[in-house]
């Protein structure tokens, strides 16, 4: 007797704590959500672009807040790298924090993943350092903003810049490495299909796949350089990439196989500062160097190095655009309710660290550049930055807008 | 196909089979003497590369820096798993093999929690001393010359084992500590300390194998976690308590996954699986184990 | 029956919590019941046969691969898609049972965790079917199960279904045998009965349960991914089991409640997830080892004539 008395008490208790827990009050603060993976294979990039947020937000705040009046409370969750991980803290964040926005992801598959429960729960999303092209051409989401140049693009200016140099060098055939997950695939995918456009005569001799998170990659290192071919271009995520770089190097990697137009990113410069080796022909998604000219950039660069001690990499730079582009959508609709943000958005023109950018209607994509260049030191900095910077822009790479259209149509 | 590529294989895989030895051959000897199968073994090989950052990072400006973190590092480790061993597993011996089990476990949330508050969630990177930056040539093939010093440092903790076990009175308890605890103890050897001296080795050469792999990339955390079942497997497939089995299984799980990479690289990693099934399935006491261990 | 008319009364409870509670918490409830179920399952060969699956979530993770393909790729009505998981689970559990029944205690641990990696990593590197790492996305129930309450309500009625089920297998002479085997395998042998047999099937059943907890997770989440077939994953239920009492029917739903619960309170407000419930399973190893049951077993003598606790405890207490 007593024990089922236990059982009822116990539950009731239960249910008295659901309750309880779950009243919560949405009030006038705009609460802005950011699902990014600050553990896992992302780490080393989200916590430039978490910083980033931090600072953009209390700048606005030290206004008032949106419309000056809103004041914006941030709510961050780790998605681990993992889609569903990244799901349900999406769905967190806007069940029980009542976010209005979500900014993030750094993996693609994620930013895929959170997509659609966005849509569905009508919050808007904004991925700034995802760039999977899948994000925005197909099952096409209003309520998704792209404001980094998708893999599409960034192919594209590869592609430009590799054929190019093939032409000059006589090379024949190629090699591809590339993290085996929605962005790498992607990426890879487009490289090697618009090479074939650009550039028919060149033969794709093997494709190398490893795993997100690979640690160790001397076998792939080794296999490549055993069967010599005359470029490889890798699509290598984040973490890995360091490793990749840094242990290919001690096999003379570098010095022995051309390797044009891979992702190296700010903060590949600044934490292989010593190691990375010159003379890279590189890309990259937001250099903050490139735009120095912008007032805004400039700010922007000062407040961070006062605040954080070090210089900005490209996803700290496109976070903080991306919370300057939900705050001037809301200044447009003159309100934050998330529709009317999100129709004020559509086809804008946004004032960016960048320049003025504006976001293409069929697909939400920012007309924002590709930058390619070749690494080398620079007095100005303790590490290397890109010399004889190519500025690829948007409208110049992105893809053709019937294309996407028969995309969406299949 | 030519012969230098598979030579260049066959080096890439040894190099990773005597990581997964040095990761692998603590574990075993934890489980041969104690029967404790310690998860959280590849955790505390993180810690243990973890430290070796922080040493080198404290010695940056000697050149001898990293050549010194090393064993410092081995050693924290040792007494790290020490006092775990006394605090912890000591109160599991009796209990069932589930509860084992799960307290191991337990330690690798708790561990690999533990390393992101002390060290936080940035990777750490050591920049290699000159002597091991760039490649050596061998046979005109390139190789990475920091692994003949891990190449090295497996042999050696091979044959330090060995000669520990076969050769020295200490090796002698503990190997009649296996066969028989109760005799050892009616001879008046206390087994609790005997049993804190073995783990505290296994965790030493933990400690170790996860110091000298710290320079190779860099280091992050949830490395442990795929690093572990690996080791698992190296376990199995050689066979529980037996040092020749893991260094013999070592070397063949490194040498599977290089040349997989050639022929099936996406089944790198479901192959190791498989063979490890199926040495259970035919032979559960591995290659070299015992049939009366159980 | 009459005699746990207090269950009645709990189930009649849980049909009004949509109604009191917000839409969040609704949502955990919905995991508490899936987990639940999971690790009710997983107890079927972890309590009641007396063998540590580490490789559990092998047939968690294949029911919500087979509803969620369904669901994307087809136009299967759910309630078809899940009964397509229970026998693809099955299947999976009985092809792998068969070699991992063969043997008992930490071989038969390693065994099935060799196998759910397995499967993990086969998963994993199927791109094309299963999308591998990106996991499946866009996995939507039908319109009438969209909102959260009805998804509840949905997910309530089956899961308790499937525990009376089970519940009726565990008392039943099958489930008998199985305590039989539990305490003593080679005994049972003498009697005449075949043990790899009778563990193959339990195998096989506990596996279907968990494939069917697998389907109903992921048009809940509408996004799934190869980590639940993870030795991670695999240690949920174990979790719940140890947590609730693994030696009670109804241990690991407790357990369900309790880590569940804990997890969406602690994860509102720290990162460090993993140290707490760390620490929750060491102290709950050394301190309280039969569980949240075995403490109440403990604390009040009565329990049920027919229940696991009473049969070790040698007790005779009767119903009151």
């Amino acid at each position: 007797m007593k024990f089922k008395i236990t059982i009822i008490v116990c539950t009731l208790m239960l249910l008295g704590g659901f309750t309880i827990a779950g009243s919560s009050s949405a009030a006038e603060p705009y609460h802005l959500g950011v699902n990014l993976a600050i553990t896992g294979t992302g780490a080393l990039y989200c916590k430039d672009g978490v910083d980033a947020i931090k600072l953009a937000v209390e700048e606005i705040n030290a206004k008032g807040g949106f419309l000056g009046k809103h004041s914006v409370e941030l709510f961050v969750r780790d998605t681990h790298t993992k889609p569903d991980v990244a799901v349900r803290e999406a769905k967190d964040l806007i069940l029980r924090d009542k976010v209005r926005a979500i900014l993030g992801t750094y993996s693609s598959a994620c930013a895929v993943a959170i997509k659609p429960v966005a849509q569905e729960y009508k919050v808007l999303h904004i991925p700034a350092i995802s760039n999977s092209e899948n994000i925005t051409k197909v099952n096409f989401s209003p309520y998704t903003y792209q404001v980094v140049p998708n893999s599409y693009m960034q192919a594209k200016a590869v592609v430009l810049g590799v054929a190019e140099l093939a032409k000059k060098k006589g090379w024949k055939n190629y090699m591809t490495i590339a993290s085996d997950y929605e962005w790498g695939r992607s990426t890879q995918n487009n490289t090697v299909a618009l090479l074939k456009q650009l550039a028919p005569d060149l033969k794709l001799k093997k494709e190398f796949w490893p795993r997100l998170g690979e640690t160790q990659f001397t076998s792939y290192i080794t296999a490549i350089m055993g069967q010599k071919p005359d470029f490889v271009i890798g699509s290598v995520a984040s973490k890995d990439n360091v490793a990749w770089i840094q242990q290919a190097k001690a096999y003379g990697f570098f010095e022995k196989i051309p390797y044009p137009g891979s992702l190296i990113s700010v903060s590949e410069l600044i934490v292989q500062s010593k190691s990375l080796t010159r003379g890279l022909v590189g890309l990259c998604r937001a250099p903050f160097f490139a735009h120095l000219d912008v007032p805004m950039m400039a700010n922007f660069v000062e407040s961070f190095k006062a605040k954080y001690g070090r210089y900005p990499s490209d996803w700290a730079v496109m976070e903080y655009d991306a919370v300057y582009v939900l705050k001037q959508g809301i200044e447009k609709a003159g309100s934050i309710d998330t529709d009317k943000v999100k129709d004020a958005l559509k086809g804008a023109t946004v004032d960016t660290t960048r320049g003025q950018l504006y976001f293409r209607k069929i697909d939400n994509q920012l007309s924002c550049s590709s930058y390619i260049g070749v690494v080398a030191d620079d007095s100005k900095y303790p590490f290397p930055i890109y010399h004889d910077v190519v500025e690829v822009k948007g409208p110049d790479s992105w893809r053709p807008e019937e294309e996407i259209v028969a995309a969406r149509a299949k | 196909m030519d012969a230098s590529l598979v030579f260049a294989q066959f080096l890439s895989g040894l190099s990773r089979g005597m990581m997964l030895f040095l990761i692998a051959s603590g574990l075993s000897l934890i489980f041969g003497v104690m029967n404790i199968l310690n998860f959280a073994h590849a955790t505390l090989w993180l810690v243990g590369a973890y430290f070796c950052y922080t040493f080198w990072f404290l010695m940056q400006d000697y050149g001898f820096g990293l050549w010194l973190s090393i064993p410092l590092a081995a050693l924290v480790l040792a007494a790290i798993g020490w006092v775990i061993e006394v605090v912890l597993i000591r109160r599991v011996y009796n209990r069932e093999l589930p509860e084992q089990l799960l307290l191991t476990y337990a330690m690798v949330l708790i561990l690999g929690d533990l390393i992101k508050i002390i060290w936080g969630v940035e990777d750490k990177l050591i920049d290699r001393p000159p002597l091991v930056e760039g490649p050596v040539f061998i046979f005109g093939m390139p190789f990475d010359s920091y692994f003949i010093f891990v190449i090295l440092v497996g042999l050696a903790v091979a044959v330090g084992l060995w000669w520990f076990l076969q050769k020295t009175r200490y090796g002698h308890i503990v190997r009649a500590a296996v066969f028989s605890r109760e005799m050892v103890s009616a001879l008046g050897i206390p087994i609790p300390r005997i049993y804190s001296g073995v783990f505290a080795l296994g965790i030493f050469i933990a400690g170790l194998a996860g110091a000298v792999q710290a320079p190779i990339g860099s280091i992050t955390l949830g490395m442990d976690m795929a690093v572990v079942i690996q080791a698992f497997c190296v376990v199995v497939i050689g066979g529980f308590g037996s040092l020749l089995g893991t260094f013999v299984a070592a070397m063949i799980v490194g040498e599977v996954y290089a040349f997989s990479i050639l022929f099936w690289p996406q089944g790198a990693l479901v192959l190791i699986f498989i063979v490890t099934a199926i040495v259970l399935i035919i032979r559960p006491w591995g290659l070299f184990g015992t049939p009366t261990r159980a | 029956m009459i005699r746990y008319w207090w269950l009645g009364l709990i189930f009649i409870a849980m049909l009004f919590l949509p109604l009191i509670i917000g839409e969040f918490w609704v949502h955990v409830a919905i995991e508490i019941l899936i987990l639940g179920l999971f690790a009710v399952s997983f107890n079927m060969i972890f309590g009641y046969m007396g063998q540590l699956s580490f490789g559990h979530a092998a047939y968690f993770g294949v029911g919500a691969y087979a509803t969620g393909l369904l669901l994307v790729k087809t136009s299967v009505p759910l309630p078809v898609a899940l009964m397509v998981s229970m026998v693809t689970a099955g299947l999976f559990a009985l092809v792998i049972g068969y070699f991992c029944v063969r043997m008992t205690g930490i071989y038969f641990a390693i065994l099935t965790m060799a196998f759910g990696q397995m499967l993990y990593y086969i998963i994993f590197q199927w791109y094309s079917f299963t999308g591998g790492d990106d996991g499946l996305q866009g996995i939507v129930p039908p319109e009438w199960l969209m909102s959260a309450s009805a998804y509840y309500y949905f997910t309530l009625f089956i899961v308790t279904a499937a525990l009376i089920v089970m519940w009726f297998i565990s008392e039943s002479p099958f489930g008998y045998t199985m305590r039989s085997i539990r305490e003593n395998a080679d005994r049972t042998r003498f009697i005449g009965i075949n043990v790899s047999n009778y563990m193959l099937i339990n195998f096989v059943v506990a596996g279907m349960f968990a494939g069917l907890a697998g389907g109903l997770l992921g048009p809940f989440n509408r996004s799934i991914a190869p980590d639940l077939c993870n030795w991670h994953q695999s240690g949920v239920p174990v979790f719940m089991t140890v947590i609730g009492g693994p030696l009670g029917f109804f241990g690991p739903m407790i357990g369900s409640v309790i880590y569940t619960f804990l997890f969406a309170f602690v994860t509102g407000f720290t990162e460090y997830w993993p140290l707490t419930i760390g620490l929750v399973i060491v102290f709950v190893v050394l301190f309280v080892p039969g569980g949240v049951l075995g403490l109440a077993q403990s604390k009040f003598k009565a329990f049920g004539s027919r229940d696991l606790m009473a049969e070790t405890q040698g007790s005779t207490d009767t119903e009151t």
